[in-house]
């Protein structure tokens, strides 16, 4: 991993570097905070695994002193006071933060394109987007800027854009890495994940954020599952992919069987539902998680409000995006008393059937593969795929969500210039199991380096 | 016979006595700064997440237990959605499918008779800030903001606003006997809602009416009172009780509209996804039953029956836990009950106020009397070896100087004047010293029998029991 000596001309050349692509909205020279961070007497002095190693922050992830925006300009110029769990832990261990990066509005979106705030282009093809919501974080990873950077994973919000972009994107397990300080969407699917360039900075970075926080009541100790496994089972039947997809999956299904993987195919007819229960889900917890910017404590507040109900109304109308309004308005209504059998509780018993499916599959197989996203990185605007389309596209990547399991996104090919990626899947605790095949499949499919990517400073 | 059927609940609000607020580590103090105790996790800021207070969760249990609700083995928490400006995340926290408590019985006292009360639930939730509306302006103090706050639902089964009150009384004792709440209910730590319903005997309940702003007991057997009389005429003239909120107004002494209930919020409730299920274990429970105490009611039949304490007396004692738990122990040291009820509620009293304690520091460290202090006292008082002027003198001493009554007593020399014998010989100086009196008292006239006590008591320093002189002086001049 690249160590830092000369913080100040590293952060220019990123600085220089990222004018094209826009993968960050701020760098830690920024502000005084960010300053002191990368200042010689900030520095862990002693030499660690993560020391002088700078990494990006996705902007829905504190970092105190750095602002907290979500991509929403609602929270612009918010400054948070506190450090996310993750990024304290990351500090201790020496590594410091480069900067924050950008991501679809409050992390509403599959290309990044939803933020208020920039536009982030794909390091290989700046005509394209670089996926979302973590888009910022994959394409500042791919273009070299750092060697990883923290993103979170709500419904394949560090799978999809890693690979958009060709990096590896870890999802751990719900729960395995403390979600305070992750500005919240929809808390019971969401967890803080990693994009890194290589398997092991993946592992290093999991090993140092995972754990129990007292922050965080649902985080769980990590119970590290058997890193062995001998089978993987993919998805029979037709998956409605791209050409370039297929071509990839192709590529990583013969790559696992010349590694020595048995390939079983099952089949996970919940799939089909799983789109429905999970938007019914996050847009639910997503109208309450977004209640609390009213423009009275902090975050956008509009300047012709009369009293209590028109400032919250003005300042909500003016603070938000229209897909954020969306999800809001939808959550709204599925929480209504008198519908909630009808819509959440009926997502709730999908999203157990999910589960259970899962199990099933990992009765047979310990593995589990699926192409992360139908397409390779889609074209900004209207050319590329329209909202509805990048919901539906979801479908591989929410299932791992709703069942709360771990699943990592490998690099795999390169297909007409666009890097394709596969979600590697596995039972709950086994992260382990997803690197170690990683680092035997990159073996067989070693991950291409984006063009012009930054080497050494 | 009544014409209408009155049909009266109360929900009923109590801070708990925690050290910090029920999701951070903020003090759970009022009365500082304004938004002086907030943290980014009370304040709602983006990313944070609540951690339940344990201590929040184990004072519920204790009141779910002491009102004999079924204890919750699977308790969750719900989200409440609303928009307030003194709710942070614009949501509350609170419990709704599976609260702590469900059910269980309460009994009290009302009039001669023990009635008892059911109860729907007991749940546990975080209280919003406060609003300071000043000069056209409203400002937020978050101070409050996550308080740990128990609601507790009584089923609507109050016939009269009199039983509420006693109710709510007997309650507010028993909370603070269990030293969960101050039960402070002008400064708001315990805060009451009532609804009342009216309606033709055998037809169940009417259509029910919240009344708010009951900031004290008596408010609430006032505004029921009137809310049921207001609702009387209402139906007697062929009207029809709109279901809607109304605040008590104490000033003019009527309730007021305030929202009718077809503006309801929807409120939305759903799972809290930040904080799992709370599934106790069997130690849990345990450790729930080790902290039960006897309750008021219990206490004061057992005093009146075991200590033969008259009923007054049972209930000064039973008001306060410390001041029940401080007279037993005077009791089990030896002194006697009658004794020890007498001087709590007389002297003791006298200078705990003078001296700035309250009745429920007694027996804490700060407090200059101790149990022990005043079993001695009342122990050489019973054994006539002071008097009871000088018993009072002791215990001012005790407060002021911090000193055991015995060597109070032994320093200053106030111990009962030796035997009769020297006595004797006093009282026969002075009465030979003072002939006129001697003559009067002999002729019949009381008067200057109390210038020969003072003489007397003069003599020798006050340390002669009063009833002592009186029998020498009879016996001397007869």
């Amino acid at each position: 991993m690249i160590k830092i000596k000369d913080w100040r001309s590293y952060i220019s050349s990123i600085r220089e570097k990222d004018k094209d692509i826009n993968s960050f909205l701020e760098f830690a020279d920024d502000t005084s905070a960010g300053t002191g961070l990368i200042s010689g007497e900030t520095l862990l002095s002693r030499e660690t695994l993560l020391s002088r190693v700078p990494f990006g922050v996705k902007d829905n992830i504190a970092v105190t002193g750095m602002r907290l925006t979500c991509g929403s300009k609602m929270l612009e110029n918010f400054v948070s006071p506190y450090d996310a769990t993750a990024v304290a832990k990351l500090k201790a261990a020496g590594a410091v933060p480069a900067g924050k990066t950008n991501l679809d509005e409050f992390g509403m979106g599959s290309s990044t394109d939803n933020s208020a705030l920039a536009v982030t282009n794909n390091p290989w093809d700046l005509s394209r987007v670089c996926g979302g919501s973590s888009g910022g974080s994959a394409a500042a990873v791919a273009a070299g800027l750092v060697p990883f950077a923290l993103g979170t994973d709500t419904g394949g919000s560090v799978r999809q854009p890693a690979s958009f972009c060709g990096v590896y994107g870890l999802k751990p397990t719900y729960g395995v890495v403390s979600r305070f300080g992750l500005v919240a969407y929809a808390s019971s699917l969401e967890v803080c994940g990693i994009i890194a360039d290589t398997v092991e900075t993946t592992r290093e970075v999991f090993n140092i954020i995972k754990g129990k926080d007292g922050n965080d009541q649902t985080s769980v100790e990590h119970l590290p599952a058997s890193p062995e496994a001998e089978s993987i089972a993919v998805l029979s039947g037709e998956l409605g992919l791209s050409s370039e997809v297929m071509a990839g999956y192709q590529k990583a299904v013969d790559g696992f069987k010349a590694s020595g993987y048995g390939i079983i195919e099952v089949e996970l007819p919940m799939l089909e539902y799983g789109i429905a229960a999970y938007y019914t889900i996050a847009m639910a917890e997503a109208s309450a998680n977004l209640a609390r910017y009213n423009g009275v404590r902090y975050g956008h507040r509009s300047a012709s409000a009369e009293g209590f109900d028109d400032l919250v109304r003005k300042s909500r109308d003016e603070g938000f995006g229209d897909e954020v309004k969306l999800r809001i308005l939808l959550g709204t209504y599925v929480l209504r008393s008198g519908f909630q059998d009808q819509y959440y509780t009926r997502a709730q018993k999908i999203r157990t059937a999910v589960r259970n499916e899962f199990d099933k599959v990992f009765g047979r197989a310990d593995l589990m593969m699926m192409p992360t996203f139908p397409t390779a990185a889609f074209r900004h605007g209207n050319s590329g795929l329209d909202q509805f389309q990048q919901k539906l596209a979801d479908k591989f990547t929410v299932a791992a969500n709703l069942a709360g399991i771990p699943a990592l996104s490998i690099p795999v090919s390169v297909e007409n210039g666009l890097p394709v990626g596969m979600q590697l899947m596995a039972p709950v605790f086994a992260e382990e199991r997803l690197f170690a095949a990683a680092d035997k499949l990159a073996l067989q499919l070693p991950p291409a380096v984006c063009p012009g990517k930054m080497e050494g400073f | 016979m009544a014409e209408y059927e009155t049909f009266i609940g109360l929900e009923i609000h109590i801070q708990l006595l925690t050290e910090t607020k029920i999701f951070c580590g903020c003090k759970s103090k009022f009365g500082d700064e304004p938004n002086s105790n907030v943290c980014p996790v009370c304040l709602g800021y983006p990313g944070v997440l609540p951690a339940l207070n344990e201590e929040a969760v184990r004072l519920s249990y204790i009141v779910c237990r002491a009102m004999n609700c079924r204890l919750s083995e699977n308790a969750m928490f719900e989200r409440k959605n609303y928009f307030y400006p003194d709710l942070t995340k614009n949501y509350q926290i609170t419990q709704f499918s599976n609260p702590f408590g469900r059910g269980g019985a309460f009994e009290y006292e009302s009039g001669d008779e023990i009635k008892k009360i059911n109860f729907h639930e007991i749940h546990l939730e975080e209280d919003a800030g406060k609003m300071i509306h000043q000069g056209g302006k409203s400002l937020c103090d978050y101070n409050r903001a996550g308080t740990c706050l128990l609601e507790i639902v009584t089923e609507p089964e109050f016939k009269t606003g009199q039983e509420a009150e006693d109710f709510l009384q007997a309650f507010r004792r028993t909370v603070r006997h269990l030293g969960v709440c101050d039960g402070n209910m002008e400064e708001g730590s315990l805060r009451c809602d009532a609804n009342i319903s009216i309606n033709t005997p055998g037809m169940g309940l009417g259509r029910k009416v919240e009344v708010k702003n009951l900031n004290s007991s008596r408010f609430v057997k006032k505004a029921l009172g009137y809310e049921r009389k207001r609702q009387e005429k209402v139906i007697s003239s062929g009207g029809i009780i709109v279901q809607e909120t109304r605040l008590w107004d104490e000033d003019r002494s009527v309730t007021r509209s305030m929202r009718s209930k077809e503006q309801a919020h929807d409120y939305r409730y759903f799972p809290e996804p930040d904080l799992p299920p709370f599934r106790p274990d069997k130690n849990f429970f345990a450790m729930i039953e080790n902290s039960l105490v006897e309750l008021p009611l219990t206490r004061r039949q057992r005093l009146v029956e075991c200590l033969k304490l008259t009923p007054d007396q049972a209930d000064y004692i039973c008001e306060e836990k410390a001041l029940a738990d401080f007279f037993e122990k005077t009791v089990g040291l030896g002194a006697d009950p009658q004794l020890s009820v007498k001087w709590l509620m007389g002297n003791a009293a006298k200078e705990l106020n003078r001296t700035g304690f309250q009745k429920a520091d007694l027996g804490s460290e700060g407090c200059p009397l101790s149990a022990e202090r005043l079993t001695e006292l009342l122990m050489m008082l019973a054994d006539n070896k002071i008097h009871g002027k000088i018993a009072a003198k002791t215990l001012t001493a005790v407060f002021d100087e911090n000193k055991n009554p015995a060597a109070i007593i032994k320093e200053n020399g106030w111990e009962n004047a030796a035997d009769d014998g020297d006595l004797k010989v006093i009282v026969q100086k002075i009465l030979d010293e003072n002939p006129k009196a001697v003559e009067q008292i002999k002729g019949g006239d009381e008067k200057p029998r109390g210038f020969i006590v003072g003489k007397v008591m003069a003599a020798t320093k006050g340390t002669a029991n009063p009833q002592s002189v009186q029998s020498l002086i009879m016996k001397l001049t007869s």
